[in-house]
């Protein structure tokens, strides 16, 4: 039976595992527990000083978020996410993500009820899901990992397709329009400057304000970038659709002073055949070992 | 996953339909906090369209472990301004509120009709060790 193109791009159930595969699956999965453990103990800590509700955000228009403002649960609300994360990746309990999720959500909108919406943890955030529904839904462990990391792809690509669509539809194509990065740089101005006492203009900061050229030309390249986000739906788009996101993003860095440091590293990761890098050094490795023991053996290639 | 952000004003975490900077052009309101000494001829009420000469010093947040995000929301999200909400608001200070007093500036930020960037900063919350004092010239929801 033909499977269908997308899903095979995204998921490639069918295609053959290899120790590649493996080795990047537990390094996606470690990548992940740590930056759950770093979201979980820095809001932690922060929710501390919190005494109200101004923003109630997913279950917190169901219950009363205030037994989180003492002192004692949202730390021991992160020593769960921390235990269930952990739990996951040792692969001890199937449900271990979802409840890490349950319990991350509960995390977020004790941290973000001050009013603010944060999208940093969002990326990890639809992981974990990803994650947590694999457990549950397969028991074949390649195909759960498969499922994880495709269910990522998607999410991700259409993330970014979708914040490109909206842009057009709030403004237009004048979005693009310079005088909107000159607005923007003025917002973080002020952000930087309440932050740290001090604010110096960056390189391209200057460049954008010197020039309502170039700061056009750094939003068409953004709205481009975001644009072909679907691209990452598919395999062989898939490096050059992120490599345009990651660029995007250090670009966010420069103009803006924003770094989406967990979603820009998840890019990273996801972006290039790491699996397959990972294969040909073992597979070098086991060449040089073979001609080692046997200096007569014939050269060995990979698929 | 569109079932619950429909439901929840566009956010249920980890789902989101917020983009970042979809609006190009849309005036912006942020926060500015400072360190301010109360002396005669001091004009604490004052608006300025240059942060770098208002009264005082700027309070550097990250010093402090507070986010610029939830001071700024804070502001411009709060819809009832009650004893709870500005006790809440002097609690992200912490014990800094014991020896000095901060001014917390709201800052409007828009694009006028030749393109060129306008910033105001006026004064919105007087924290004060012992009090909370509110300008006179706004008016507050819930108050």
């Amino acid at each position: 039976m033909k499977h269908h193109v997308l899903l095979d791009n995204l998921f490639g159930f069918d295609r053959p595992d290899s120790p590649g595969q493996r080795a990047f699956a537990v390094l996606f999965e470690l990548f992940v527990l740590y930056w759950v453990v770093a979201y979980a103990w820095s809001w932690a800590w922060y929710i501390q000083r919190t005494e109200d509700v101004v923003l109630p955000l997913g279950v917190a228009r169901y219950i009363d978020l205030s037994f989180m403002f003492n002192g004692v649960a949202p730390k021991l609300n992160a020593a769960l996410m921390t235990l269930f994360a952990v739990v996951g990746v040792l692969r001890l309990w199937r449900g271990a993500w979802l409840a890490c999720l349950l319990s991350f959500h509960l995390q977020y909108t004790a941290r973000f009820c001050l009013g603010e919406i944060s999208h940093g943890s969002n990326l990890i955030g639809l992981v974990v899901l990803g994650f947590g529904i694999a457990g549950v839904a397969f028991v074949n462990r390649n195909h759960a990992r498969r499922f994880a990391i495709g269910f990522t792809y998607f999410f991700v690509g259409l993330g970014y397709t979708t914040a490109a669509i909206c842009k057009l539809v709030a403004t237009g194509l004048t979005w693009v329009n310079g005088r909107h990065l000159w607005l923007w740089v003025a917002e973080r101005r002020v952000d930087m400057y309440s932050t740290a006492a001090t604010f110096d203009y960056t390189f391209v900061q200057s460049l954008a304000i010197d020039s309502h050229l170039a700061a056009t030309l750094i939003l068409v390249f953004g709205l481009v970038a975001e644009a072909f986000g679907w691209a990452i739906w598919f395999r062989r788009s898939r490096p050059f659709a992120m490599a345009l996101l990651i660029a995007m993003h250090l670009g966010i860095i420069w103009s803006m002073g924003i770094s989406f440091t967990s979603n820009t590293w998840l890019l990273v990761l996801l972006a290039y055949p790491w699996a397959r890098l990972i294969d040909r050094t073992v597979g070098r490795t086991s060449d040089v070992a073979r001609q080692i023991v046997s200096p007569h053996g014939g050269v060995l290639t990979q698929e | 996953m569109s079932l619950l952000v429909t439901t929840h004003e566009g956010e249920f975490w980890p789902f989101s339909i917020f983009p970042m900077f979809s609006r190009g052009g849309h005036p912006w309101i942020r926060s500015h906090v400072r360190q301010v000494e109360l002396r005669p001829g001091v004009a604490v009420w004052a608006t300025s369209s240059d942060l770098y000469t208002l009264p005082g010093s700027p309070y550097p947040l990250r010093e402090a472990g507070v986010n610029q995000n939830d001071i700024a929301n804070f502001l411009f999200k709060t819809d009832s301004w009650s004893g709870r909400r500005v006790n809440a608001m002097r609690a992200l200070f912490g014990s800094d509120l014991e020896s000095q007093n901060l001014m917390i500036y709201r800052v409007d930020g828009s694009l006028d009709e030749t393109g060129s960037v306008n910033v105001v900063a006026t004064p919105f919350l007087l924290l004060t060790p012992d009090s909370t004092h509110f300008n006179p010239r706004l008016e507050y929801p819930g108050r």
